[in-house]
């Protein structure tokens, strides 16, 4: 068959498909901690392949060799901005193997912990999704709020990050008035500061045309993917493990799920800005009704020498260690624990064989979850649609790799 | 006595004076310097930041900007394997120089013919369209399209440095770049056309004589073109080419060293001169001065609207390529006929 164009003395006209590779990644402005290998035709990705485990740091595989305590801190490590959660997920699921009652005034500080490390997480992610679309200000002012939560949790865990804060059978530190006074400031500072939010990211006409049907994941796909979170609710799926199986004190604090049904960026978006407003109307229930009384089990209290009591925790508001925590060793069994992490569900999975150490430790992380989800949605996207789909995502490396 | 005459002859003649000294080369750099510094003080301020600070602490990390410079011209040159070295050097000083010939071209003030420092050469650049002499480096009677013409060009000269890098990311940033300048070229060429119609001229230092700023006469055209000069010159929110997200930075990323100040810097110096270009057009350039004053205030008045351009960064992020094509094409191109009807009309009615 010949070209009927040339046969008829015209050009001939040759379109060739423009296909290559393009190695975003690892050592990328917009790629994170991993490398993503784009096939694109043209400016289409035609398919992407996620390398993860370019910070593979082997947590599951040191958990068997460490004690439970030692391993407080090594969990939280994949996801330090969201340290709280996952520290909080691992202690549920130790707790459980070890049979103990938390103390109710216990259960709220957790619940205060972990809705102030939500805000200062997806601050920080809206704040990565504003530098991916070159929003400077948006990225800035992330980080800059997030400071203000941040500051918070070191007030009254004594860590910015990786706090371990959770211990089995309670927390370590009481929340003393002049936190109380400083979330409250952080609270009204945060609504302010919100409404200008609106006005130069969120309704920004030039962030909304980046985002909006962009990476739209329906609710079918986003539940046959297996999506969690927000990324989950803004595809209009009511599924928040603090409303479906209550943890902490969720049961007893009054919020909300915003669910989007739209399942496109700006929902995505829309979903993190407003759970920031949930999650500070949780810290207010959690002032205002917090209970009076102890912060560690009586299981372990009692067992802290009367003196060392005397200067911690009557001086202090402190929990000093008790010796059993030095090494000790569960009943055998296994345990799984759910909480809502800042960026979806997860998953800690404990098995005990009597030993020190554990078993096996199984971490299910939301961010692994999503790699899925991310190479299904950035098929058939423009390559600049890219990392707008990473960051509405809230995709963190280090927490998928763990 | 003779001597010193002499000496201020050729030292203020305006081919030297206007290219090299102001608001040519050494005026140029300083306002690049001061703009980069302007850029971040701007946007730390929108972002609750406080800014550079560490060089010069008493005035402000004005500084900053000179440390960088240093720092980046000492540091090494790579060339990669596989590359052509010459044409690898040279493509980054090409774009810059044609960002910076415009201003050979663009007047910058008149000369009357008596009581300033330029008077007597006012013979040697007589413009007849204003019946007096221009301040420009290379007095040409069209040179509102010579200096867009040079503009135009740059386009070209990236092309050239991004296939020179043999780079992915410098190809696709080439790429945009070249599907990019389709755009915005129609929509400056269309509303300098309107600018043209409207004051009967094509010389510049006629259209700001007329006493007429072309905002006023023609704000459609005004618009188009600052529009078209943002997506030009890769300023937010069209910094589509040099998307470092997604680009790394777009047709530099190879460079390092000096060689990537060069490449960095050829579009603030093509930003300056389209800024000269739109206050003359638009903002009335050197009027009411003339002479040195004038070309004062006709710098002014484009550093204003440079820092304008770098300003947009603390409030947009930025377009993806197809919605600034869309938004071209689709919005952008009906208002640049609309301004060209609307420079018919107005250069029958209203300038004579």
């Amino acid at each position: 068959m010949t070209n009927p164009l040339k046969q008829a003395g015209g050009f001939e006209v040759e379109i060739v498909p423009i296909r290559g590779e393009l190695n975003v990644g690892p050592q990328h402005p917009g790629s994170g901690h991993m490398r993503i290998y784009v096939k694109l035709n043209g400016d289409i990705i035609e398919d992407v392949d996620l390398d993860v485990g370019y910070v593979h740091r082997a947590v599951e595989k040191l958990s068997e060799v460490r004690t439970y305590m030692q391993l407080i801190p090594l969990v939280e490590r994949p996801a330090i901005l969201d340290s709280i959660h996952m520290n909080l997920g691992y202690i549920i699921a130790v707790e459980k193997i070890l049979g103990v009652d938390v103390p109710e005034r216990a259960q709220y500080l957790r619940t205060l912990a972990a809705e102030v490390n939500r805000i200062a997480s997806h601050l920080y992610g809206v704040g990565i999704l504003a530098i991916f679309l070159g929003h400077s200000t948006g990225f800035m002012w992330g980080f800059g709020d997030r400071e203000v939560w941040v500051e918070i949790l070191q007030a009254l865990t004594g860590a910015r990050v990786t706090n371990s804060y959770i211990i089995p059978g309670g927390v370590r530190r009481d929340l003393t008035p002049a936190i109380k006074e400083m979330i409250e400031k952080a609270i009204a500072y945060q609504r302010r500061k919100l409404k200008d939010w609106y006005k130069i990211f969120v309704r920004n006409p030039n962030i909304r045309s980046r985002l909006e049907n962009v990476g739209v994941m329906s609710k079918e796909n986003a539940i046959k993917w297996g999506a969690v979170g927000p990324n989950l609710r803004a595809s209009g799926v009511y599924y928040d493990v603090r409303k479906i199986e209550p943890y902490a004190a969720y049961d007893k604090v009054d919020f909300e799920i915003p669910v989007y049904k739209e399942g496109d960026a700006y929902a995505r978006l829309l979903v993190r800005f407003e759970e920031v407003e949930q999650s500070m109307r949780i810290l207010e229930h959690v002032i205002k009704q917090i209970p009076e009384g102890s912060i560690l089990s009586d299981r372990f209290f009692k067992q802290i020498p009367p003196t060392r009591l005397k200067k911690w925790w009557e001086g202090q508001k402190k929990v000093v260690f008790p010796g059993y925590y030095a090494s000790f060793r569960p009943p055998k069994g296994e345990a799984v624990s759910r909480v809502e992490a800042a960026r979806g569900e997860l998953v800690y999975y404990v098995v005990s064989d009597g030993s020190p150490k554990p078993y096996r430790l199984r971490v299910i992380t939301p961010s692994y979850r999503m790699i899925y989800v991310f190479k299904q949605l950035a098929k058939g996207a423009r390559y600049a649609d890219l990392v707008a789909i990473y960051g509405s995502l809230d995709y963190f490396p280090p927490e998928a790799d763990r | 006595m003779n001597l010193l005459w002499d000496i201020r002859y050729y030292l203020f003649y305006p081919s030297f004076f206007v290219t090299i000294i102001f608001p040519g080369l050494i005026f140029t750099t300083i306002i690049l310097l001061l703009t980069i510094w302007f850029e971040r003080k701007a946007a730390a301020r929108v972002q609750m930041r406080i800014g550079p600070l560490y060089v010069s602490r008493r005035v402000g990390g004005i500084l900053q900007l000179v440390a960088d410079a240093v720092r980046l011209v000492f540091s090494e040159i790579i060339i990669p394997n596989g590359v052509n070295p010459t044409l690898y050097v040279i493509a980054p000083i090409i774009p810059l120089i044609f960002s910076f010939l415009p201003m050979a071209v663009i007047p910058f003030s008149s000369i009357p013919p008596q009581g300033s420092i330029f008077s007597v050469y006012s013979k040697a650049f007589y413009d007849q369209e204003i019946d007096q002499g221009v301040l420009v480096g290379y007095f040409i009677q069209y040179n509102l399209i010579v200096a867009l013409a040079i503009l135009a060009v740059i386009p070209i000269f990236i092309l050239l440095q991004a296939w020179s890098t043999n780079n992915r990311f410098a190809i696709l940033a080439s790429v945009r770049e070249a599907l990019l300048s389709v755009s915005y070229d129609v929509l400056i060429v269309i509303s300098v056309v309107a600018i043209a119609i409207e004051y009967h001229t094509l010389d510049i230092a006629k259209v700001v004589e007329s006493g007429i700023p072309g905002i006023v006469a023609n704000p459609l055209a005004a618009l188009v073109f600052l529009v078209g000069m943002l997506m030009g010159t890769g300023r937010f929110p069209f910094d589509i080419v040099e998307a470092d997200s997604e680009l790394v930075v777009g047709p530099a990323t190879e460079y390092s060293g000096f060689l990537f100040i060069l490449a960095m810097g050829g579009g603030y110096i093509a930003t300056f001169a389209y800024s000269f270009i739109f206050s003359d057009l638009f903002l009335g350039g050197w009027l009411p001065l003339s002479g040195l004053p004038g070309a004062l205030i006709t710098s002014i008045k484009a550093i204003i609207v440079l820092w304008f351009a770098v300003f947009l960064r603390g409030v947009y992020g930025r377009y993806r390529l197809d919605q600034a094509l869309r938004g071209s094409w689709k919005y952008l191109l009906p208002v640049a006929f609309a301004s060209l009807i609307l420079g018919l009309v107005v250069g029958e009615v209203w300038i004579k």
